[in-house]
């Protein structure tokens, strides 16, 4: 994003930048209208990609269930996402790992992400 | 035509509703304009207000942009209409203005030379707009690109013209006059022509930057001129 009066209009609705990248096992906590009652429905899974910036960004989250890959798209910054909860990190060497795709079983896993002692920023997936 | 204001395109993004939905909108960057002159019925014999956008730098614009605008410009012709004793026109006392467009009004005009457009007051209990804008030029273009037509077969038989059009009907197709109907769609010069994006939701007015959200496309490219006013379009 450029153009400064483009970052201002997004700059009203953009919360904190996400504190998880590529490679990491995550709880997305959606929010779900039903006619009055809101109820949370979780998605666990890893994130396989990241795109766009700013209030456009998305996120691809890829779990397996019932031996079926099944992978959900969220935008970054949407109200509608309650939460979204780190639980595991991967070392993971490429920025898109859609090669998770033509994987099954334990070979699916990601190694831990070893913590840097200085505690910086979560930066791109090239910490490895 | 109701009072509308000057502007440009910045561009599109998308940003969320009351609801959580993302929705597609294009940022137009409005005024101020400035009121530069005013129409009456009794002079000019209609009723609107001249408006300006954007300045120009003195150097680059005509005597005549400077004058129009500045009330102390000299000028032969103003110092001889001066000593005629003539009663010399309101200006505006404003830089010279890149672009100048009428609006014309049903009544007189409620504002005076000199007075400044904000969007949000022009636009404050307006939900939809119109965006008037020039579409990005294509070029001499051919009839799928212009029209979409479905172009020819790309086999059996068709050599090179798998992007032509087909018949452009008989000539006796108009009623026996020789030629085809007028308004038949050929290829041509596509965009770059006046081109109105009409009944599109304000989503948000943004005072401070002088800014407007709409919900949609609006024609031509980021950086583009732009004319909005409220829509005519009846539901």
């Amino acid at each position: 994003m450029k153009n400064k009066l483009l970052q201002a209009v997004e700059d009203v609705q953009l919360k904190k930048a996400p504190a998880f990248t590529v490679g990491d096992q995550v709880d997305v906590h959606q929010r779900i209208l039903e006619g009055e009652k809101e109820r949370v429905q979780i998605f666990t899974g890893v994130v396989i990609s990241m795109r766009g910036e700013g209030l456009r960004e998305m996120f691809t989250v890829r779990r397996i269930v019932q031996g079926e890959g099944i992978e959900r798209t969220f935008p970054v910054q949407s109200p509608k996402l309650a939460k979204i909860e780190v639980k595991r990190t991967g070392a993971v060497r490429r920025a898109k790992l859609y090669y998770l795709r033509d994987r099954v079983g334990k070979a699916t896993r990601l190694r831990e992400r070893k913590v840097k002692p200085t505690p910086t920023a979560p930066g791109g997936p090239s910490a490895s | 035509m109701p009072l509308g204001m000057l502007g440009l395109k910045v561009g599109m993004t998308q940003v969320y509703d009351d609801k959580g939905n993302l929705e597609p909108v294009t940022v137009l960057q409005l005024g101020p304009n400035p009121v530069l002159l005013v129409r009456t019925m009794e002079r000019d014999g209609y009723h609107a207000v001249q408006v300006g956008f954007g300045d120009k730098a003195r150097k680059r614009a005509s005597r005549a942009e400077r004058g129009h605008v500045s009330a102390d410009f000299s000028s032969k012709r103003k110092k001889a209409r001066q000593e005629a004793g003539e009663q010399l026109p309101e200006k505006a006392n404003v830089e010279p203005q890149k672009y100048i467009r009428e609006f014309r009004l049903a009544d007189a005009a409620t504002l005076g030379v000199g007075a400044v457009l904000k969007a949000e007051d022009v636009f404050k209990d307006i939900p939809n707009v119109d965006v008037i804008g020039t579409s990005k030029g294509r070029g001499y273009s051919g009839v799928m690109k212009r029209w979409g037509f479905s172009g020819l077969r790309a086999s059996h038989g068709i050599k090179k013209g798998s992007r032509q059009h087909g018949s452009t009907s008989s000539l006796a197709s108009n009623r026996g006059s020789g030629r085809p109907k007028k308004g038949l769609k050929r290829a041509g010069q596509h965009g770059n022509a006046r081109s109105t994006a009409r009944n599109l939701k304000i989503v948000r007015i943004d005072a401070a930057n002088n800014v407007v959200l709409v919900r949609g496309a609006v024609p031509g490219p980021n950086g583009g001129f732009i004319i909005v006013r409220p829509t005519n379009k009846r539901d």
